[in-house]
């Protein structure tokens, strides 16, 4: 046990590991949902800070960038355009709590109990300085280069299929006025 | 270094892949009134991308793996994709006719269906964990915007939410669960998983891994307890695309489920193979005895293809208790079932798309007499219900008898246990089919049937053909079942029986 506290990378975790937990449940329980919104860039910062732990300094950027730089800046700008209530908003809060605490809590131990009798005792062990972003990229346009450009097909698809949904209809008469617009 | 990469078993992927960007192209330049080139070009589209498959079908190379086998085109997959296109190829024909006559976005429509057909592809070739779950995503993702595509209808957008909610909850129990898997066995490809995993299988991790992947899949192929969204979706949706959800969408998860099973976890066979067991007679039994209950027709298919979930589970668990060989026919039984069952839905669904025009309802009530003014329908519609209640001569029949077969081989009392409660199923399964049946041939022409030329209107000329199609194979199958069961012969080469 000693051991453990002797090696600083394991306060390091033991700080992150705390502040994801603690910003994961606010995150549920918060009435407000741009709370909600910033304790989630929280949990994922810190998430992102695991990752470079494991000197995986790629994958935490990308963490970085992609969640709390795009989505979430996405989701605080949907909140102010769609103008949704950013207030304390009660009907965020849902009545049956003790149901869905249990279903989280036996989740929990099962992952966490599987998780700890397959990787309690291991080692962890570091890739090399630096190298991984390089490889991250070989291998996503060589090994995985079927994957990586479906994925840019799912993109696509998710943004066709999103802006179709999200836009607001023509009534029928204004089609036709811009039909014989743009005729003429 | 380039990649090595055989442009030659990736060009039905990449045929369907530019379908649906000039598709997309084409849409931004048609005028309103000349949309439906989209649909021609979808369907010609799909149409060609048949044509690499029959050449690499009768090539002698062999299984063409590439990509450190990662992806492969070997028999199951050719066959599998030959059914993804054919199913894509009469979705498309369904749709023809529905999108246009209710001013859908026709053109982002078909771009979207493309990529899900595309998806169903890349699926059937995958030997990796991270290629599979994209392609799974690929599969299901354009399929939860079409669900929502009638956006002024609130059942369609409830139809969408709901089925995106539980679907990104299965994805997100699928990935992690393949994480567990990767994490134990530092391995991504199947065939790795399964050298790794031999001796693995007692572990809890990995037992829950497996769990976790099988629920996933478990959404995708709509299994109870995971198919709460099938019937407020398929009734929600666009009827084509709940056509589609319930045939070409579940084969995915099936083909996914078959892949993962068979092939990275043979060794853990007695930890799934129960899990299989307990979907199979749940499925069966809980969705029968709700569709006896059903008056939406669309909904009562819904819960039919729960249950047929159901039945093509039972040859997984029985393949969890046999040898090598045994396996290899539970395997083919699963595909001969889901390839008969791929048509027989797909033309029920095409039947209730042009008797909903007539009628002008959903309700099985109104459908009251449609023999009477409507006999080619009426005929047809019997055809597709009697062969989903597996009647012989037709080609439900042999999906049952296939199914059977691979239980009752097992030999186990527990698999023989499975069989009776699919047998007793069956025969509940038979009471709603026939009364669906009933209704259109022998109850009287409701008073609030629509009028006369309404009712005598013929049915879209794709719709008819889509139709046409899907009868030709469920009768002709029925009479020659080897047409059949050539093809899913041909699929053992995964299982290695």
């Amino acid at each position: 046990m000693s051991d453990w506290f002797s090696e600083p990378a394991n306060w390091v975790f033991l700080v992150l590991a705390l502040v994801i937990a603690v910003s994961a449940v606010r995150v549920v329980t918060s009435t407000n949902v741009v709370h909600s919104a910033l304790f989630l860039v929280l949990a994922l910062g810190a998430t992102a800070g695991l990752f470079l732990l494991l000197s995986a300094e790629f994958v935490a950027w990308v963490l970085v960038l992609v969640y709390i730089g795009a989505v979430i800046v996405l989701f605080l700008f949907g909140i102010m355009i769609t103008r949704a209530p950013t207030g304390p908003n009660v009907e965020m809060d849902h009545r049956p709590r003790a149901p869905a605490a249990m279903a989280a809590f036996l989740m929990f131990i099962v992952t966490a109990g599987s998780g700890l009798t397959a990787f309690g005792d291991q080692e962890i062990t570091r890739l090399g300085d630096g190298t991984s972003t390089e490889l991250i990229g070989e291998q996503l346009l060589q090994r995985f280069v079927i994957p990586f450009e479906v994925v840019s097909f799912v993109l696509l698809a998710a943004l066709i299929g999103g802006i179709t949904l999200a836009r607001r209809d023509a009534s029928p008469a204004e089609e036709e006025a811009t039909e014989e617009e743009v005729q003429a | 270094m380039a990649p090595d990469i055989d442009y030659l078993a990736l060009a039905p992927e990449i045929t369907l892949a530019v379908t649906a960007v000039v598709v997309l192209l084409l849409d931004l330049f048609l005028p309103r009134r000349q949309k439906y080139w989209t649909a021609i070009v979808a369907v010609l589209g799909v149409s060609f991308a048949a044509l690499p498959l029959i050449a690499l079908a009768v090539s002698d190379v062999g299984d063409r793996a590439m990509l450190g086998g990662s992806f492969v085109v070997d028999d199951f997959a050719l066959v599998l994709k030959g059914l993804f296109v054919i199913a894509g190829y009469l979705v498309l024909l369904m749709s023809v006719g529905y999108v246009e006559s209710d001013r859908y976005y026709q053109g982002e429509y078909y771009f979207l269906l493309l990529m899900s057909i595309l998806g169903s592809m890349v699926l059937a070739s995958s030997r990796d964990l991270i290629t599979l779950f994209i392609a799974v995503e690929l599969v299901s993702q354009p399929m939860y915007l079409l669900a929502g595509w009638r956006k002024g209808d609130l059942r369609s957008n409830e139809a969408s939410l709901k089925y995106f909610l539980l679907g990104v909850l299965a994805s997100a129990l699928l990935l992690y669960g393949m994480s567990f898997v990767y994490g134990l066995t530092g391995e991504l490809t199947f065939a790795g998983i399964a050298a790794e995993g031999a001796g693995k299988a007692g572990e809890p991790a990995f037992i829950m891994a497996i769990l976790f992947i099988i629920a996933g899949f478990g959404f995708k192929v709509s299994a109870v307890p995971f198919h709460f969204w099938a019937p407020d979706t398929y009734e929600g949706a666009p009827t084509p695309v709940a056509a589609y959800l319930s045939v070409s969408s579940k084969a995915a998860g099936f083909v996914a489920l078959l892949v993962v099973l068979y092939s990275a976890f043979p060794d853990a066979s007695g930890v799934w193979g129960p899990a299989v067991w307990i979907l199979a007679a749940l499925s069966m039994t809980l969705a029968n005895l709700t569709a006896l209950r059903q008056t939406n027709i669309v909904r009562l298919l819904a819960y039919s293809s729960v249950a047929q979930a159901g039945f093509m589970l039972v040859p997984f668990a029985a393949a969890a208790t046999t040898d090598a060989v045994g396996l290899g026919e539970a395997f083919a039984a699963t595909v001969t079932y889901i390839v008969i069952y791929a048509f027989m839905n797909l033309g029920a669904f095409a039947v209730v798309i042009a008797g909903a025009r007539k009628t002008g309802t959903g309700d099985i009530e109104g459908w009251g007499g449609l023999g009477s003014y409507a006999p080619a329908l009426g005929a047809l519609a019997a055809v597709f219900f009697f062969s989903l209640a597996g009647i012989p001569p037709l080609a439900g029949w042999i999906a049952k008898l296939v199914m059977f077969g691979a239980a009752m081989g097992a030999g186990s009392p527990w698999m023989i246990a499975l069989a009776v409660i699919a047998a007793i199923n069956a025969v509940i399964a038979l009471v709603y089919y026939a009364r669906v049946v009933k209704t259109i041939w022998m109850d009287p022409v409701p008073a609030t049937a629509p009028e006369e030329e309404v009712r005598t209107a013929s049915v879209a000329g794709s719709l008819g053909l889509a139709i046409g199609l899907s009868a030709a194979v469920v009768v002709v199958a029925g009479f020659f079942p080897s047409l059949v069961t050539f093809f899913s012969d041909a699929t053992k080469v995964l299982a290695g029986g």
